[in-house]
């Protein structure tokens, strides 16, 4: 009896630091991020006193980290869309049809994230100035898009090969043809899966920094935004810019949350 | 309702043949049951004959009809699933009223066949709910009236209560209906109480086709008869024997006469080495008139209450018993049984195929 609740209290202390270690740097990024330049610099407090937005507002007006924020917005969302397209057919073949040289086609799907993107951004860059799509939504959401493809194309064959297939089938004996059947049954049934998936590709665009910087100059996403102007700010900017990147995050993730705790069978409150 | 006639459908998946030339005909409105053990065929069959299989070769016909290749949705058929596959994103209501609205069926019109459908499974009160049960499955696939009802094993995932109850409940429900039907299932019980006739696959091969009654009793060949019937058909080995006029089989410990309309085709077959059959219930403890005894020594009872099944070691070789009621044999004892020669089965030991 002691030994079992000797252990609850071990778990307890070990969460606890664990959930400390991470959340004790974004507290300190937002109170940074909020925190008048004044308190910021001055070595004596720790928690600042007086709170402004005013570097909020510089940051995204003057040093036009608005506008890169909606470049950022709008890449992942072509992202999404694009390795939706592609990647969703994909993962319902892999999970439902069998045929010569899945196994491999698998692998080489996976093999591709090997390859480090940075590398290929280079030469993207120039195919991209002949193309006349660099420096553009399209071009850097291109370059994301098979970034974040192999990953899209496995989550959801997991997904659609947890779809019984016994209900498409039903659909198909009562009435509906093979691909009527995929969008009023399985699409349905697969969609916490697929929001998972969309997190997923959400973050990895949103996130990405290197491959954006060397793709745009004028239209930079926010990372490759940060990484030009705020570095060279002073430190409070870096907290403030470091504050924006999180939180459409953090936002995307609360509100999709719902579809993936009922894909994983928990209730949420 | 419509008849559906199979002409040696065969199906193959790449290497393996899982259906091989299966040819039969089904009456309109007749109960017909796809009887195996797994891996039979029977479901792959029921597939073809639904059209989510593509057969490899061969010809299915509704009526005059060449259905072979017409997708499912275009067959007018209806399908019960082993897990029912009633969609969980959809109430009771809206799982039985899919196949009406895909044919366009009038809203009002649907709401008539959707009571009439949910009144004669019982869930009348449950339509708003989400489902989880067979009665669901069953409501949604009667809602069209079909004109060949397809059920693959669809009591299998109840206990043995309800199982009960659900068999007479569907078999009831065909007679109303007087649809064609085509039910798969392993259980024989299933098979053999509700199918007007039964289809025995084994290996893809049909093996054999006819009521219970030809089944049970005239079992075509060694499979069939020790498929059916529990506990199992006795299968003795016995060698052929001429004595003058007559023709005897026999085994150590055992002798029977060959009636005489079958003399000719035992002659006939040339072999002299075969199978004896005799069902368990047709092993007595008392001499009747057209018995022939045998002597062995129990080795194992139960008992059953209902009935006693006795495993006993004759001499030429192992014999299960089934005596009705409490019969108080014991181990080690030694008992004369009789065997009712007016119940006995002759299989060829070659072709396995059954003389009488």
């Amino acid at each position: 009896m002691r030994a079992k609740k000797l252990r609850k209290v071990i778990i307890f202390v070990i969460s606890v630091l664990i959930g400390l270690w991470f959340l004790i740097p974004v507290a300190l990024i937002t109170l940074s991020a909020f925190a008048v330049s004044e308190d910021y610099y001055n070595p004596h407090l720790i928690i600042p006193r007086h709170f402004t937005i005013s570097h909020f507002y510089k940051l995204f007006f003057t040093l036009g980290a608005g506008h890169a924020t909606m470049v950022s917005l709008l890449v992942a969302g072509v992202t999404i869309a694009l390795s939706f397209i592609l990647g969703v057919p994909a993962g319902y073949a892999l999970a439902r049809y069998r045929f010569k040289g899945k196994d491999s086609l698998k692998l080489v799907i996976l093999a591709t994230r090997m390859f480090p993107l940075m590398i290929l951004a280079i030469p993207l860059l120039v195919i991209f100035m002949k193309m006349g799509i660099s420096d553009t939504v399209l071009g850097i959401a291109l370059a994301h898009t098979t970034m974040v493809l192999p990953f899209v194309i496995l989550i959801t064959s997991s997904i659609f090969a947890g779809v019984d297939v016994e209900f498409e089938e039903a659909a198909m004996i009562f009435g509906l043809s093979r691909a009527k059947a995929f969008f009023k049954v399985t699409l349905p049934l697969a969609l916490p899966g697929l929001a998972a998936s969309a997190i997923f590709a959400f973050i990895m665009s949103w996130n990405e920094v290197f491959v954006a910087a060397i793709l745009s100059l004028q239209n930079r996403t926010l990372p490759a935004h940060i990484l030009s102007t705020a570095m060279d700010s002073p430190d409070y900017f870096k907290f403030t810019a470091g504050f924006i990147m999180a939180v459409p995050a953090l936002i995307f993730i609360y509100f999709a949350r719902r579809y993936l705790v009922s894909m994983w069978g928990i209730s949420l409150k | 309702m419509v008849k559906v006639v199979l002409e040696e459908v065969t199906k193959r998946f790449g290497k393996t043949l899982a259906v091989d030339k299966v040819s039969l005909e089904i009456e309109k409105g007749e109960f017909v049951v796809l009887l195996g053990p797994s891996g039979c065929g029977k479901t792959t069959l029921l597939r073809c004959i639904s059209g989510l299989e593509e057969v490899t070769s061969g010809k299915i016909f509704f009526d005059d009809k060449d259905v072979t290749a017409l997708p499912p949705k275009d067959r007018n058929i209806s399908m019960v699933f082993q897990n029912y596959a009633v969609w969980p994103h959809l109430t009771v209501r809206e799982n039985i009223s899919f196949p009406l609205r895909i044919k366009k069926v009038e809203e009002s019109e649907i709401n008539r066949k959707v009571r009439w459908a949910s009144e004669l499974l019982n869930i009348s009160e449950l339509l708003d709910r989400y489902p989880h049960q067979l009665s669901g499955a069953v409501a949604r696939a009667i809602v069209v009236e079909p004109s060949v009802l397809l059920m693959d094993e669809p009591l299998s995932n109840l206990d043995a209560l309800l199982r009960v109850k659900m068999r007479s409940e569907i078999k009831k429900l065909q007679e109303g209906l007087k649809v064609t039907t085509i039910y798969v299932t392993h259980d024989q019980v299933e098979a053999m109480t509700m199918g007007d006739r039964i289809a025995v696959l084994r290996s893809g091969r049909l093996q054999q086709i006819g009521t219970s009654e030809e089944i049970y009793h005239h079992p075509a060949n060694l499979f069939v008869a020790g498929f059916i019937g529990s506990p199992q058909m006795n299968f003795i080995d016995v060698r052929l024997k001429r004595d003058g006029e007559e023709l005897l089989i026999t085994a150590d410990g055992l002798e029977i006469l060959i009636p005489s309309k079958y003399r000719a085709l035992l002659e006939e077959s040339g072999e002299d080495s075969l199978i004896f059959g005799i069902r368990p219930e047709h092993i007595y403890l008392k001499e009747e008139r057209g018995t022939v005894p045998f002597d062995a020594e129990v080795y194992f009872v139960e008992a059953l209450r209902s009935d006693t099944v006795v495993h006993a070691n004759a001499s030429f070789g192992k014999v299960v018993v089934k005596l009705p009621g409490d019969v108080p044999l014991k181990e080690g004892e030694k008992v004369r049984f009789f065997i009712n020669t007016g119940r006995m089965h002759l299989f060829s030991k070659k072709t396995e195929k059954a003389f009488f």
